[in-house]
């Protein structure tokens, strides 16, 4: 299933760089005119001018013997270069879906479970938020915790463990804002949904104390669709965190790979391309796996009725 | 040139002027000419006052990250920044533009003659000192087909390279060629260490290869994603320069927004730029500081095809004639940059510098003037053709410009239209013959090597130039600089080259559209780092440091 999924998506992403217009030996010169034979040692080098299958075939034969090619750009092995950003990527993308679920989903089961002013409010704020894209959201971060207030900092990645948390902190919510307010929204129609079902009534009006019931009855129940609209929220993280590395100026792969496919470095955009995919069934497969222990009657491996 | 993402800007002599003093306020009024006077660049300043105190780590914006640290592939600012503090060049360019001795003294015996002599006690960072072997092996790693550099036709009047003594290099010319003391005083004319160049052959440079240069700064590491780190060299051949800062990140900040967040935070500490379209917000934070510095490039209208309405000179006359540059100026370059006489930036004024400010000041400026276009519009026959601007709507201050030619277009009743590409591809125009056909011109900001008007100058009108899309062909022109680049007397050669300049501000092979000045911005606690465009091609940080009482 991975492998197919890996090899379907390099082919098409090898086919849209190669139909894409541009040149990656014009990104090496910042548009003044290189002479033709510079031009030519580096075409010829890198095959710029092999027919299409022909170029996919080298590629995919490097890759086969575990080799992802080297950067046209920095003339730099492509997995050196995926592994130096690896970390930064998978670190705001973990602390931003560790906001994600502590405070969605802590406020969505609040707001689910009593009426009144704190889930008017957790409505109006996550409506709001919902519709707040990453971009809006890191400017709006810098502009007032970075700049005005200065109690974090405007771009990096810091450089020990807890300076990293203090430098990701901004873009992770910026990464999370949205995401967060949808999971919110949904535990808490879950929640709501759940508590008004009737073995929800019964079990009430048998005495049963209430904290047993919200956590066997209710959340154990809204616990299904809450996981689904989590999983994919995450990882789409995955593909949004880009728009945020760039923001922020962060060394991630996201920032690497727009960067990399406006100079049309292919085997760097393929590298990428490769381990976003990878990551991304990876998450999947844990959701599905998260919904077998979650619920009996779900069984891993089994086909689709 | 092109820079994604950043837009372009640039002042007035006056509003230079008032922007230095003030830092505040923007009246641009322009003074009028006066011929004979001072230097049109006299208001901006070359280099910030040295700094007195030590600091112990910076970081140093440059547009995207560095590439390569190898010199013969810098070809765009983030490279040329990277290499410039941490390589020297034969020949040194002071930030005025004057051409001196670097890690050589130059002698010309005779005309085709030119023999460099190693200062004494020259030494890489490792301690080893400079041969004459290694001189010779960094000027020919630039014509080395195999290396693939970016410079061999700078030495296309050379005969050979040659050690010719303990501590001398002698280059034999073909033919006379006075251009070529200024490419060794820039990047063709860095050296580096034989062995440890050999040893890495086409990966010297790379971010894991080793590199080994000369300067004040060497190479603490290369780590893409997190940029050049350079940390003072504390056994730098020359004695009277101490470095003060410690460690210098030179970190590619794309987005502009980040990168202006990131100089009124504190997180960026320097950056040099043109065009910046958050000039005003920076101008105005005292957490930084702003250094208008001579520029040496222009922003011009590449004139790429003669065929069409734009082969009449009456035609380009009228549209440069039309052209609002000052809104340009005050718009896309927020008042840095100046409205032009000639085709070069008066910035490159390197040489014979009264004779060049003597004959610019004498050229008219290029301002609007839509009675004499229309007149001349109808004298052509042109009124109601039509030309075709390549342009990209996602670059703004191309997109900008492009506008303005628009405009002008229309007040002389030349249509124009606009062929908008992606960002991305704007670069074809440059580069690829096909994407220029249907397109009568485009917009680029573009520089020479060094501090000379004919550097840029003869890469457009020069038959075969690099950059003469539309084969422009003023045997005038050619003469004139041709004559220049083989004669000795710099007042004499100032002379030809400004007559050239005269003719091509008249012929319009491109059109040129403002001048931008150089900006240098610096935390407030900071100084000492060059303000011209001298920083593209030589050592900028020597005198950086913190500001106050050590």
């Amino acid at each position: 299933m991975l492998l197919v999924s890996l090899f379907v998506a390099s082919f098409v992403i090898f086919g849209a760089m190669y139909l894409a217009p541009g040149n990656p030996i014009a990104a090496l010169s910042g548009g003044r005119s290189l002479p033709p034979q510079s031009v030519h040692i580096l075409e010829l080098r890198y095959h710029l001018n092999a027919p299409f299958l022909e170029q996919y075939w080298l590629w995919l034969k490097n890759v086969l013997h575990g080799n992802l090619g080297v950067s046209i750009i920095l003339q730099e092995n492509v997995s050196t270069l995926i592994a130096s950003r690896i970390w930064t990527t998978a670190g705001l993308v973990l602390y931003a879906s560790i906001i994600i679920l502590v405070v969605g989903i802590g406020l969505g089961v609040l707001s689910g479970l009593r009426h009144g002013a704190l889930d008017t409010s957790t409505l109006v704020v996550t409506a709001v938020s919902a519709a707040i894209p990453s971009f809006v959201a890191a400017i709006v971060l810098i502009l007032l915790f970075a700049v005005k207030l200065g109690w974090f900092p405007a771009l990096g990645n810091g450089t020990s463990f807890l300076s990293n948390v203090h430098h990701f902190t901004l873009p992770a919510f910026a990464l999370a804002v949205s995401s967060l307010a949808i999971v919110a929204r949904v535990t808490r129609a879950s929640v709501r949904e759940e508590a008004a079902r009737e073995h929800v009534q019964t079990a009430v009006s048998r005495g049963i104390p209430t904290r047993q019931v919200v956590w066997r009855h209710v959340i154990r129940n809204a616990a299904i669709p809450v996981t689904t609209i989590s999983g994919i929220t995450i990882a789409s993280l995955i593909a949004i965190a880009a728009v945020v590395e760039v923001a922020f100026s962060l060394n991630g792969l996201g920032a690497y790979l727009v960067a990399s496919a406006e100079s049309k470095d292919l085997a760097v955009v393929q590298g990428i391309s490769l381990v976003l995919v990878t990551a991304f069934v990876v998450v999947n497969v844990l959701v599905d796996i998260l919904y077998a222990v979650l619920d009996p009657r779900v069984s891993l491996g089994g086909r689709a009725q | 040139m092109i820079r994604n993402g950043r837009v372009a800007g640039l002042t007035a002599v006056a509003a230079a002027l008032v922007l230095i003093a003030t830092a505040c306020g923007r009246s641009v009024t322009n003074t009028t000419p006066n011929p004979g006077a001072s230097s049109a660049v006299a208001n901006l300043v070359t280099t910030s006052p040295a700094g007195t105190k030590p600091v112990s780590s910076i970081v140093w914006a440059v547009y995207r990250d560095v590439n390569s640290l190898d010199p013969i592939k810098a070809f765009d600012y983030p490279e040329n920044t990277a290499d410039s503090l941490m390589c020297e060049s034969l020949l040194r360019q002071a930030p005025n533009g004057s051409i001196g001795p670097g890690l050589a003294t130059l002698a010309t015996p005779n005309p085709t003659t030119l023999v460099f002599t190693l200062k004494s006690g020259v030494t890489f960072w490792d301690g080893d000192p400079v041969t004459p072997a290694d001189v010779v092996y960094s000027l020919e790693r630039n014509t080395d087909a195999k290396l693939g550099g970016f410079y061999p036709q700078v030495f296309n009047r050379v005969r050979s390279i040659e050690a010719t003594g303990s501590n001398q290099v002698t280059i034999t010319l073909k033919e006379p060629d006075y251009w070529l003391a200024g490419e060794l005083a820039s990047i063709p004319g860095m050296v580096v260490q034989k062995s440890v160049a050999q040893q890495q052959g086409q990966d010297y440079g790379t971010p894991t290869s080793k590199i080994m240069c000369t300067g004040a700064y060497m190479l603490k590491s290369f780590k893409p994603g997190v940029g050049v780190t350079a940390v003072a060299n504390p056994h730098y051949w020359n004695p009277a320069v101490k470095p003060l800062v410690q460690s210098i990140l030179i970190k590619g900040v794309p987005n502009i927004n980040t990168f202006t967040s990131g100089l009124l935070t504190g997180a960026i500490q320097g950056a040099y730029e043109f065009g910046l379209p958050t000039l005003d917000q920076l101008e105005h934070s005292s957490a930084v500081k702003v250094y208008d510095g001579p520029g040496w490039s222009s922003d011009a209208f590449i004139v790429d095809n003669l065929k069409g309405p734009l082969g009449d000179v009456r035609v380009r006359q009228a549209l440069s004639m039309a052209l609002d540059r000052q809104g340009i100026i005050d718009s896309v370059y927020k008042g840095a940059a100046l409205m032009p006489r000639w085709q070069s930036n008066p910035g490159t004024f390197g040489y014979g510098t009264s004779v060049f400010n003597a004959a610019y000041n004498s050229s008219p400026l290029m301002s609007q003037n839509l009675t004499k276009a229309k007149q001349l519009m109808k004298e052509a026959g042109a009124t109601g053709r039509t030309i075709t601007i390549g342009m990209s709507q996602d670059l703004a201050n191309i997109a900008a410009v492009a506008g303005a030619y628009q405009a002008a277009g229309q007040a002389i009743g030349l249509n124009v239209k606009l062929k908008s590409v992606s960002a991305d591809n704007y670069i074809d125009f440059f580069i690829d013959p096909k994407a220029r056909v249907g397109v009568d011109g485009f917009m680029t900001v573009n520089y020479g090597d060094y501090a000379d008007p004919a550097s840029l100058l003869s890469t457009f009108v020069l038959p075969g130039g690099s950059q003469n899309y539309d084969n422009f062909n003023d045997p005038r022109v050619t003469s004139l600089l041709e004559t220049a680049r083989s004669t000795a007397d710099p007042n004499k050669r100032a002379a030809l080259v400004s007559q050239a300049e005269k003719i091509s501000a008249q012929e319009l092979p491109w059109i040129p559209n403002v001048q931008p000045t150089n900006l240098l911005l610096m935390s407030s606690n900071l100084s000492g780092a060059v303000s011209s465009f001298a920083y593209m091609f030589a050592p900028w940080a020597d005198a950086l440091g913190g500001t106050g009482s050590s």
